[in-house]
């Protein structure tokens, strides 16, 4: 019995140790997959149930200042091939190549070049794309892409720019704004079964909604842009121009509300372009202002005090002889003595001349880089060109003389039409800018721009006497601008003739031309600074016969359309609208009083019953100003007083307090 | 009933408890398994709970009749086992192309399951009876023991369900090299089984060769033979150190794990519960199996010694066989994963068996007359 009993525990410790050791192995084993490989085999079972799904981001749309769009994204249907499925790829070139007219040596290549996929035709219509669906072919399939689609065709194709196949921008607002508008494509987590197809949005996950694309809102009012384009067209195709650019800003702001070039631009089909497509002419491109460069030099004449509004200019009866070459007044004019008004009135090339060189070249020099002639305005636009302005020094007499009549010269329509903004605002320049804001897909403003003063360039009063005169140019029977008036408000303007230079001849030419007409309105009160400008018309050279009539045209539109009150009402009644001084209401009746001459002192006199207007002034001055009128003053900011509140003109019943915002941005 | 009160304070209780506990865990993980399968029929989980019950009216069966009268009737109740075979290559019920079980009212039973209990008893009929007195079993002695072994085993082949045929074999060789065999003979039965192994390759059908080839290289047809296995380790393995959490294992859930509620379900439990859990599970399983070697040991006789460590060694050979396969360590057969696959024979033997062990461990003390 003893003998069996050892007999049996020897056995079954045997057995136990086996057990142990068996159990061991298998811990072991559980240890080496669960804990050393767990990384790996997570990836891998990750691998096999998770899928994710790259969703092409969808465009941000880009609407115009009144909500309007004027690019957005549709998906249309793209055609591809795996080529591995394909049964008959020599039929398939056949069928997709007759039905898109591509030949079957190109589609041969994609298909023996690609392994898995191949694009045979980007974005098709609807149409096609069915008639590919009918074909019912293995291993040609349809793919939704999203196409950029521009509603409005030409409307401000040039401005807008286009994007590639690939929905990238490629030029204009879609290029430069890219990064806003595209967004990065959708990450979406599916679950799949071992069978694979059923795919569970993975709920855990949230969506990468930061990197979603925006929207843009622009500056550009899309009614005033249509019928801006639609005027230009209209003067480019009557006069026989190889173009034309025209901009309408509001020079209190600096938006742009319109910029069109001709000829037209369908960002649609930018395929079928020319050699540079959509290329913003209105930004990029430098010309001689010609005579719409006069104001410039009369207002730095002006604020320096070089001469006096009324001061007497003899024009030398159209001949001036400087540095060995003569002067002449356009057509041939002859002109005895003139006032400073009567210079710009009748556009006199001598009398500028002579101005200019009363003031010096420096002192010129100063004043031409300070309207921003010669750097860019900085408008939020790719391709601005800066324009040339030789430095003073280099400058000849010959040069300062020319110069003063808008020759020797270059400048951009967008600099030339930020520097009127400037005679039209009080003397302040403003950053042009074309973008109001950024919003996300929810509407949330991502980014917003606000108006931007770049400098004060001359005083307000200098700056009313400046528009009273160029008043004259429209308003007056014998002005160069008559074709410009608008009926029933008073429009500032000038014309402009820049003979192009003619490399060949090394001559200015009187054949090529650009002709241009500048202006803003009301003048009390300007609201509107349009420039348009003509490329070489075959008819009516002259700037004031081609260009002031669109001018007009436009003007008369914007005010019968959209801007009424401008005519209707006094603009005192309207909230944001700048209230005349009173002396500047009467500038049409009050035609060149001889011994009227607007100092400094003149725009003081206001009505001491309404807030004065401080927008211009030296911290310093408006708090003597406000003192004399017993208002309380809270500044904001340092530099120069950009904005107000409440607006000049205000009733000062009861009110005895006003909050100035300075800015000392140059 | 006159031992009523000695049978309640010498009752295996941990053993029960522990029994159970195992019982608990593999339901709750079959609920888990089963979770995205949609079936019209009743879940097999409940179908679990309702084997587990019966498996217990069993159990108190067993335990109320002495093991060694169960011992006695060992041979009749194994003709009786291979009778119901017998009965199942005729009218059985076939799933997945292999004929093994009896339909009974709403239930089916596999008469395999229960052969692999009268085995035992009847191998411990033959080695109680036919005792050599601490001498080692030649080969001569061994040819009963190979009949009553190979008469199931023939008709298990023919069904074909090749995991419970090994088991028959496994539990067989374990047993008289547990009472000792010539080594002579065991090297020239050992020898003859090796020189009949190409003939065996011969006779196995084209699926059960892939398993085999594919325990060697996994990823031979990762899509085909491999795929389970891979499938397997890849479920075990992502479950990590903690697992991905009661009913969140992706594996499973998404049914990339085959056969999760019977042959893979202790990958089911790895991904869920991680090693940590499979710890956990492992510790019970050892105990229970140490527990019925501690019974083997402390038997009043040996056929109490033999049916404790019969049925601890098939208990062994379930869990080994079965987690080696799922960690990829052993070839794919279809050995269910004691207490956790779903499968009501299997279960209800297992009962019986837990029962045995409590008979034998209870009546060690017992002086009979």
């Amino acid at each position: 019995m003893r003998e069996e009993k050892k007999w049996l525990k020897f056995r079954i410790v045997t057995v136990l140790a086996f057990f142990l050791v068996l159990f061991v192995a298998l811990v072991t084993r559980a240890f080496q997959l669960q804990i050393l490989s767990a990384q790996a085999l997570k990836t891998m079972a990750a691998r096999q149930h998770l899928k994710t799904l790259e969703i092409p981001p969808e465009r941000g749309i880009i609407f115009d200042r009144n909500g309007e769009k004027l690019a957005a994204s549709v998906l249309v249907d793209s055609v591809c091939a795996d080529p591995s499925k394909l049964r008959n790829p020599r039929e398939v070139a056949e069928k997709i190549g007759a039905l898109f007219g591509i030949d079957q040596a190109t589609i041969d290549k994609k298909l023996t070049g690609a392994k898995n996929f191949c694009w045979l035709a980007r974005r098709v219509s609807p149409e096609q794309a069915k008639k590919v669906e009918a074909l019912n072919l293995d291993g040609i399939f349809l793919i939704k892409e999203p196409k950029r689609f521009y509603p409005n065709g030409e409307l401000a194709g040039h401005l807008l720019g286009f994007v590639g196949l690939d929905s990238s921008g490629l030029e204009g607002l879609e290029l430069k704004y890219n990064h806003y508008l595209q967004g990065a494509p959708e990450k979406l987590v599916l679950i799949r079964d071992a069978k694979g197809k059923k795919l569970h949005p993975q709920p855990d996950r949230p969506e990468g909604e930061d990197k979603a694309s925006c929207h843009l809102i622009l500056t550009i009012d899309s009614r005033i842009q249509h019928l801006v384009e639609g005027q230009l067209k209209a003067a480019v195709r009557d006069k026989g121009a190889r173009g034309g650019y025209a901009i309408v800003m509001d020079p209190r702001t600096g938006e742009i509300l319109a910029l069109a070039n001709q000829p037209g631009f369908d960002p649609n089909y930018y395929n079928g372009a020319a050699a540079s497509p959509g290329k913003n002419s209105a930004i990029t491109d430098v010309y001689d202002p010609g005579s719409t460069f006069k104001p410039f030099l009369v207002a730095a004449a002006l604020e320096e005090k070089v001469v006096k509004e009324t001061d007497r200019i003899f024009c030398e009866n159209g001949n001036y002889s400087v540095g060995g070459r003569v002067i002449h007044e356009a057509q041939r004019k002859r002109h005895g003595v003139l006032t400073i008004r009567e210079i710009i009135k009748y556009s006199s090339n001598i009398g500028s001349a002579k101005i200019a060189e009363r003031m010096g070249s420096e002192r010129f020099y100063n004043y031409i880089a300070k309207f921003g002639f010669g750097s860019k305005t900085g408008i939020d636009l790719n391709g601005e060109s800066a324009g040339l302005l030789r430095p003073h020094k280099s400058w000849t007499r010959v040069d300062l003389t020319r110069i003063a009549f808008g020759q020797g010269i270059s400048v951009t329509p967008i600099q030339l039409v930020t520097a009127l903004s400037a005679l039209a605002n009080d003397g302040v320049l403003m950053k042009p800018y074309v973008i109001k804001g950024v919003v996300d897909r929810k509407g949330r403003v991502v980014k917003e721009f606000h108006p931007t003063m770049a400098r004060k360039v001359i005083s307000p009063a200098t700056a009313r006497r400046i528009a009273s005169i160029m008043t004259d140019v429209v308003g007056a029977e014998d002005g160069t601008g008559k074709r410009a008036r608008i009926e029933n408000v008073n429009v500032a303007g000038k014309t402009g003739t820049s003979q192009k230079f003619d490399f060949a001849r090394r001559a200015y030419s009187s054949e090529r031309v650009r002709t241009s007409f500048m202006g803003f309105f009301p003048a009390e009160a300007p609201q509107m600074a349009i420039l348009v400008v003509l490329d070489e018309p075959q008819r009516d050279r002259w700037g004031g016969v081609a260009s002031a009539p669109v001018f007009k045209n436009i003007g008369e539109q914007i005010l019968n359309s959209y801007k009424t009150h401008i005519r209707e009402r006094q603009p005192l009644e309207e909230k944001d609208v700048i209230p005349p001084p009173k002396k500047a209401v009467q500038l049409v009746a009050a035609s060149p009083a001889p011994n009227a001459a607007p100092s400094d002192a003149a725009a003081d006199e206001e009505d001491e019953s309404s807030m004065p207007d401080f927008r211009g002034l030296t911290i310093r001055d408006a708090l003597r100003k406000a003192k004399g009128k017993n208002i309380e003053v809270k500044v904001l900011g340092n530099g120069w007083a950009v904005d107000q509140r409440p607006l000049p003109g205000t009733p000062l019943t009861g009110v005895v307090s006003c909050v100035i915002t300075f800015s000392a941005d140059q | 009933m006159k031992f009523n009160k000695q049978w309640l304070l010498s009752f295996d209780w941990a053993l029960l408890v522990i029994a159970l506990a195992v019982c608990a865990i593999g339901v709750m993980n079959i609920y888990s398994a089963g979770l995205t399968l949609t079936s019209a029929r009743l879940p097999l989980y409940i179908k679990q709970i309702q084997w587990i019950l019966i498996g217990l009216l069993f159990m108190a069966l067993i335990i109320t009749i002495d093991y060694r009268l169960l011992s006695q009737y060992a041979y009749f109740l194994h003709g009786f086992a291979i009778l119901l075979l017998v009965f199942v290559s005729f009218y059985g019920y076939a799933t997945h192309g292999s004929q093994r079980w009896i339909a009974l009212g709403g239930f089916t039973f596999q008469p395999s399951e229960l052969i692999k209990l009268t085995l035992i008893l009847s191998l411990t009929r033959y080695f109680s009876v036919h005792g050599v007195n601490g001498a080692l079993y030649g080969l001569k002695d061994l040819l009963t023991p190979l009949a009553i072994v190979l008469a199931p085993f023939a008709f298990i082949v023919r069904q074909p369900d090749l995991g419970t045929a090994l088991m028959l074999l496994i539990i067989f060789l374990s047993m008289i090299l547990f009472v000792g065999v010539r080594i002579k003979d065991l090297l020239i039965s050992g020898v003859t089984g090796l020189l009949m192994a190409p003939v065996a390759w011969y006779f196995l059908k084209d699926y059960q060769k892939d398993r085999i080839l594919t325990f060697f290289d996994p990823e031979r047809d990762p899509l085909g033979a491999g795929y389970h296995i891979i499938q397997s380790m890849i479920a075990v393995g992502s479950g990590g150190l903690l697992g991905k959490g009661y009913l969140k294992g992706t594996q499973t859930q998404l049914k990339f794990l085959p056969e999760q509620q019977t042959d893979f379900v202790f990958s089911v439990f790895a991904e869920e519960w991680g090693f940590a859990g499979g710890m956990v599970l492992a510790i019970l399983f050892l105990f229970l199996v140490l527990w019925g070697l501690k019974i083997a040991r402390n038997a009043r006789d040996l056929p109490g010694t033999l049916i404790a460590y019969g049925i601890t060694i098939m208990l062994f050979w379930g869990i080994f066989i079965n987690i080696g396969m799922v960690l990829g360590i052993l070839p794919v057969v279809g050995i269910p994963l004691p207490f956790l696959s779903y499968g009501g024979s299997s279960v209800v033997v297992l009962m019986m068996s837990m029962g045995l062990l409590i008979n034998i461990s209870m009546r060690r003390f017992i002086l009979l007359p």
